[in-house]
């Protein structure tokens, strides 16, 4: 049988009515196999009927249920009970809702605030390529893509943005450019010129201070760093459009 | 007296469309493109579109390249018609299948980011009960991906497109009733859960496509919102909904967890094995083995284990059997299969390269849904269109799958048939008038639900509900069913609408009030689930996914699609819809494959 622990689980809590906010401890009994999205849902269910948190697919794709654990940022979907008291070498755990975005009710933040960073980046490709002269896919050596494959995994749950030492009126954030680099990088688009406008702009690029504290925080284990390192290498910028040798 | 409910504020635009996932989406950018200075609104439950369920589909979809020299798109159209054990309409059939290859290289054309060939191509794959030559020609290789997680590609490719065109999404809203005006559909009041406002949207047009229902199932592989609101605000309005009681369990769902393992790893050569190590697959399905169809393969792993060779997971406490990747080629694994591997690894400890990993059918997708013809019209009682209204994805049954989905049927599914969506709200919108004013009556529904919620003085426990649901699903009206199951459901059910009524929403205010729209959805879940059952129980044989072990076989006189009003609980009244036969009434060459043949692995 799994492993049973005694958890205490301080949680930010937030009234939108009241505007009151204040910790709440919460003492769960957990078997090692639940996920924090479960706990979460015990509490709601046994304890608590008020306690509100994000989550949709609860298992690692949609990126909802990001929330600061002991100050790290991870999706409460992946987080297992034991992994975690393993992990942080406690039984308390302090869960704070993410800070890239105002605060809805307790867990639950405003991602519509957040996405507007992403908007910026235009995650969609702004001028096509002309078609192949067969008339249907472009061709895409395996070779190329594998170049910047990893990064087209992001789901934006803004774990590196809140991770990031850089403040965001300031930069874009990591998740959004790794967007950015990654249409620099498809062959399929053609608007480089303003691609690397937005890239290299004054919320580009250029405010990333290299704490690599994306790649360390990353649930898809995307190395962030990597990508950002890249474009700054200007390697993208001497390429115009063509893929860095 | 309680809380007064009233309408906030009131927004028109031309097409209106509840649901922002991958089918929603694909029909926004149609119109986007054919019609650009079009005003769309999309509405999505979640934080945002991108967290729709459509991103985490894993396997593909099916499409025949006109550059394959051995595949046909016939041959598509047998196994699907096949697949759904004589029970898919061979009119949506035919379009789907025809249309599915244009619409990939669309995806591929505005940015997904397919997986390669070493020509840089799109790859297929085999998947299971997909074929060549009617069954004799071998596994086809016609599932086009990206690694194992195509619905994230598409996801993002229409949500990308979706904002390039303007379109203007209301995040953390649902449509909480559909308004009409003179039979047109006029749009739906949508309740905004971060404002905790009523909001009337007038639309010249409306698209549901909310995707998925499954939560009613303790192990299910949905998200936490697909809770059958899409259903109900057709029911609620007095309209049919189709073939509920087909409801898919996929083989392998992670054990204890729900979330899949996609069927592209049995494609690649995965092998499910029992508690003695023997691959049994091959002694129900002596040809397809590992890959026959879903439903088949579940049944197939509840026998395994009803006769004692399954195995009981020691965290769980729950039964499954092996699923073996051990074998696979290391670049299968890193390159193919890497969410799937990342899923092992965090949720269950076990490492796919080395280790058996630990597998059981749970509840992935409802074939049925509400009523459409060919081009997602949706259909009344006498099954003519309700002008405006139409529906697309998962919510829909047009029907493409009739009783069994085979896998990536699905993701193809919403792509062509987002597009065909489109199309027909193209047409409608040519001579559509503007609705002036909210019917007078709006709000009657949801005001009186919403009330009845924040006033409820009883100590109905929502969690208990939910959980005895869930649980009453699981047993009695999953993948094997009885008359006696399915009674002893229905009666369950009636008591879970009764408590139901007497759980209180906590707080008086509106605005993220996480329960009182967990008891709205828990009464769609309720509602919905009577219909299965009593679907299933009416339903007095065994087709596709549907199984009632006192009639194991199937039975001409079912060879129907059943539908289902409901305009309050328990008041059903369930007719039939005739099963589309055009490929066999046709007469052309290979007709006779799409009589109601026997389906045979």
């Amino acid at each position: 049988m799994a492993q049973t622990f005694s958890l205490s689980l301080k949680v930010s809590r937030f009234d939108p009515d009241t505007k009151k906010s204040w910790i709440q401890t919460y003492t769960v009994e957990a078997g090692e196999v639940l996920r924090l999205v479960d706990v979460l849902r015990m509490i709601n269910e046994n304890q608590d009927s008020t306690l509100t948190w994000p989550s949709s697919c609860e298992h690692g794709m949609c990126g909802s249920c990001a929330m600061r654990v002991n100050g790290k940022p991870v999706l409460a979907c992946e987080l297992l009970v034991g992994d975690a008291v393993e992990y942080f070498k406690t039984h308390i755990f302090s869960i704070k809702p993410l800070t890239i975005a105002p605060v809805l009710r307790d867990l639950v933040v405003d991602l519509e605030t957040a996405y507007e960073r992403i908007r910026v980046i235009k995650p969609y490709i702004i001028q096509a390529a002309a078609v192949h002269p067969e008339g249907d896919e472009y061709r895409i050596p395996p070779e190329i893509l594998q170049i910047y494959e990893s990064a087209t995994r992001c789901i934006n749950c803004f774990c590196c943005a809140q991770a990031c030492i850089s403040r965001p009126a300031r930069f874009l954030g990591p998740n959004a450019m790794l967007s950015g680099i990654v249409r620099l990088m498809d062959h399929r688009e053609m608007a480089k010129d303003e691609r690397m406008d937005i890239v290299y702009g004054d919320r580009g690029v250029t405010r990333c201070h290299t704490s690599r504290a994306c790649s360390h925080v990353c649930p898809k284990e995307i190395d962030v760093a990597h990508f950002l390192a890249l474009a700054k290498e200007s390697q993208l910028i001497l390429s115009k459009g063509k893929m860095p040798e | 007296m309680g809380k007064q409910l009233y309408i906030d504020s009131v927004v028109k635009c031309d097409v209106l469309i509840i649901g922002a996932g991958g089918a929603g989406l694909r029909v926004a950018v149609e119109i986007c493109e054919k019609r650009p200075d079009t005003k769309v609104i999309a509405l999505t439950k979640l934080l945002s579109p991108q967290k729709s369920h459509t991103s985490t589909a894993q396997g593909g979809a099916a499409a025949v390249d006109p550059n394959d020299p051995s595949d046909k798109v016939i041959y598509h159209m047998f196994d699907t018609w096949k697949g759904s054990d004589c029970s898919g309409d061979q009119n949506v059939i035919y379009k789907v299948c025809h249309s599915a290859w244009d619409q990939i290289v669309w995806l591929e054309r505005h940015g997904m980011h397919f997986s390669r060939t070493e020509a840089g191509r799109i790859p297929k794959r085999v998947y299971g009960g997909h074929t060549l030559n009617f069954g004799k020609g071998g596994k086809a290789a016609r599932t086009c991906y990206e690694a194992d997680r195509t619905g994230k590609g598409i996801m993002d490719t229409v949500w990308g497109e979706a904002i390039k065109h303007n379109v203007r999404f209301m995040n953390m809203a649902v449509a909480a009733e559909l308004l009409f005006d003179n039979g047109r559909c006029a749009g739906a009041l949508v309740f905004q859960e971060r404002e905790g406002k009523f909001v009337g949207i007038l639309a010249k047009s409306t698209v549901i496509a909310t995707g998925g229902k499954m939560q009613m199932y303790l192990m299910n592989t949905n998200c936490r919102q697909n809770t059958g609101d899409g259903l109900t605000l057709v029911l609620e309005a007095g309209l049919p909904v189709m073939d509920l009681e087909a409801v898919q369990f996929h083989p392998t769902g992670l054990v204890g967890l729900g979330f899949l393992a996609a069927e592209a790893i049995r494609g690649y050569g995965g092998i499910l094995r029992n508690k003695e190590n023997q691959a049994f697959m091959a002694q129900y399905a002596p040809v397809a083995k590992d890959l026959a169809p879903r439903d088949f393969v579940s049944r197939c792993i509840m026998a395994e284990i009803r006769e004692g060779r399954g195995l009981v997971h020691p965290d769980y406490n729950l039964p499954f059997v092996w699923l073996d990747l051990r074998h696979l080629p290391e670049y299968i694994h890193s390159q193919k299969l890497p969410e799937v591997e990342s899923l092992m690894r965090k949720f269950l400890h076990v490492e796919p390269r080395t280790d058996l990993c630990p597998v059981a059918p749970v509840a992935h997708y409802q074939m049925g849904g509400i009523a459409t013809d060919e081009f997602g019209r949706v259909q009344g009682q006498q099954l003519s269109p309700v002008a405006g209204l139409f529906a697309c994805g998962e919510v829909a049954a047009a029907s493409l799958h009739g009783f069994n989905r085979l896998g990536t049927n699905s993701l193809v599914e919403l792509i062509t048939m987002g597009q065909v969506v489109g199309q027909s709200v193209l047409t409608y919108l040519k001579d559509a008038e503007d609705h002036d004013k909210m019917p007078p009556d709006a709000g009657k529904i949801v005001f009186s639900q919403f009330s009845d919620y924040l006033n409820a003085k009883g100590n109905g426990d929502y969690s208990s509900i939910r959980n005895k649901l869930r649980s009453v699903m699981m047993e009695n009206v999953g993948i094997f069913r009885t008359e006696n199951t399915l009674t002893q459901a229905i009666e369950s059910l009636r008591e879970f609408k009764e408590e139901a009524r007497k759980i209180p929403a906590p707080g008086t205010s509106l605005a993220m009030n996480q329960r009182l729209l967990e008891i709205w959805e828990l009464n769609h879940l309720i509602d919905i689930s009577a219909i299965i059952a009593t679907g299933a129980l009416h339903r007095k044989e065994s087709r596709g996914a549907h199984f009632r072990e006192d009639y194991p076989e199937r039975r001409d006189e079912f060879n129907h699609h059943s539908l289902v009003t409901m305009p309050e609980f328990d008041n059903m009244t369930i007719g039939k819809r005739p099963i589309d036969m055009s490929i066999f009434d046709a007469a052309e060459e290979n007709y006779e494959h799409f009589d109601f043949i026997e389906r045979k692995y």
